[in-house]
């Protein structure tokens, strides 16, 4: 039972850590990486629920291990590379949407990939084999979306960032909630999630 | 429960991609240590895999006077609030965003079909109007 302890240890420091995406933009008290996959675990469940021959278990099982390399490999932005130093020129940034050339675009994901990926291969080290090689096998299914279930969490995840974006903003209108809305326009092709973030737009921005 | 077909678009990379695994797990299936648990899932993704396989159509470059216009598989560089980004607009089993890979399924991939370069393309919500200006558009399939 030692080797689970350790692992339960280590994944437990995910109630601590902070997602880097707030900490940058200054928000108060920011979610920590264990929240953000409490809520794309519920939200890839119920979602799920709505489509047809979805594997839900493999959905759940492939939300609550999305993120445990991030104990090591700490939460990658997409503006990492491109952080300015002084604050004045940071907040600007926050309120782009990042933009790179597709084989920029290729070299920060292949560099994202390998820092997760060692770290998914240290913290799961002490896990028997079988268990070792489900949570390997999951998240690569989630990192390349190799099947239905893969692609579909891919962007649950982005869906539960863009609501925890709207409620930040829900709070503080500062927040600059623009980036993700030119995101969102980009990324999302599953057509519940589609209807699901069409459905946000006019909760939160209706008059 | 929603019911909706979607076309299957492969580039023949990502066909050959999803042949080799398919054949890797026939092969696997047929091993006969295999754990039960593990063969329950080898068996969904092998008919998932299958019905890939036989109904995909292919995404191929268009002719070379067609190339002016977005079509699957063309890479289109645009230029958006001030900035150039491209985007290789592909099937959803093959979309990758941050790789640069979008979806035909997606808002933006939707709009960019059909357009030409010099035109742009309005996406609009309700809090911001967001305007891609098509600069180039290529086939490096």
């Amino acid at each position: 039972m030692n080797n689970f302890i350790d692992f339960f240890i280590e994944v437990g420091k995910l109630k601590k850590q902070k997602r880097s995406g707030w900490v940058l933009r200054e928000v108060k008290n920011p979610e920590t990486i264990a929240e953000h996959t409490f809520r794309v675990a519920l939200m890839g469940w119920l979602l799920a629920d709505k489509k047809e021959k979805l594997n839900t278990e493999r959905i759940v099982k492939m939300a609550l291990i999305h993120d445990i390399g991030e104990v090591y490999a700490g939460d990658i932005t997409p503006y990492d590379s491109i952080l300015p130093k002084n604050k004045k020129d940071l907040k600007k940034l926050m309120r782009t949407h990042p933009r790179f050339s597709n084989i920029e675009k290729r070299e920060l994901a292949l560099e994202k990939h390998k820092k997760e990926w060692q770290a998914l291969i240290k913290i799961t080290s002490k896990l028997e084999r079988k268990l070792r090689e489900e949570i390997l096998d999951l998240w690569l299914d989630y990192e390349e979306g190799q099947t239905k279930e893969g692609r579909f969490l891919k962007q649950v995840d982005k869906v539960e960032n863009l609501l925890q974006a709207l409620e930040y903003w829900g709070k503080d209108k500062n927040f600059p909630i623009i980036p993700w809305w030119i995101e969102a326009r980009e990324i999302f092709s599953d057509p519940i999630l589609l209807d699901f973030i069409e459905s946000l737009d006019k909760k939160f921005h209706s008059r | 429960m929603v019911n909706y077909q979607e076309k299957i678009y492969l580039t023949g990379r990502g066909l050959e991609k999803f042949k080799k695994e398919y054949e890797r797990l026939l092969e696997t299936r047929n091993t006969k240590d295999e754990d039960p648990e593990n063969l329950v899932l080898i068996n969904q993704r092998v008919e998932e895999l299958s019905t890939i396989i036989k109904t995909y159509e292919l995404i191929q470059a268009p002719p070379k006077h067609k190339q002016h216009i977005v079509n699957l598989g063309a890479t289109v560089v645009v230029e958006v609030g001030g900035q150039i980004d491209e985007f290789t607009i592909l099937g959803t089993l093959e979309a990758n965003p941050s790789l640069g890979k979008i979806s035909n399924e997606s808002p933006v991939g939707r709009a960019l079909f059909g357009r030409k370069i010099g035109d742009e393309v309005i996406i609009s919500s309700n809090i911001k109007t967001i305007i891609y200006k098509i600069k180039e558009i290529k086939y490096e399939l």
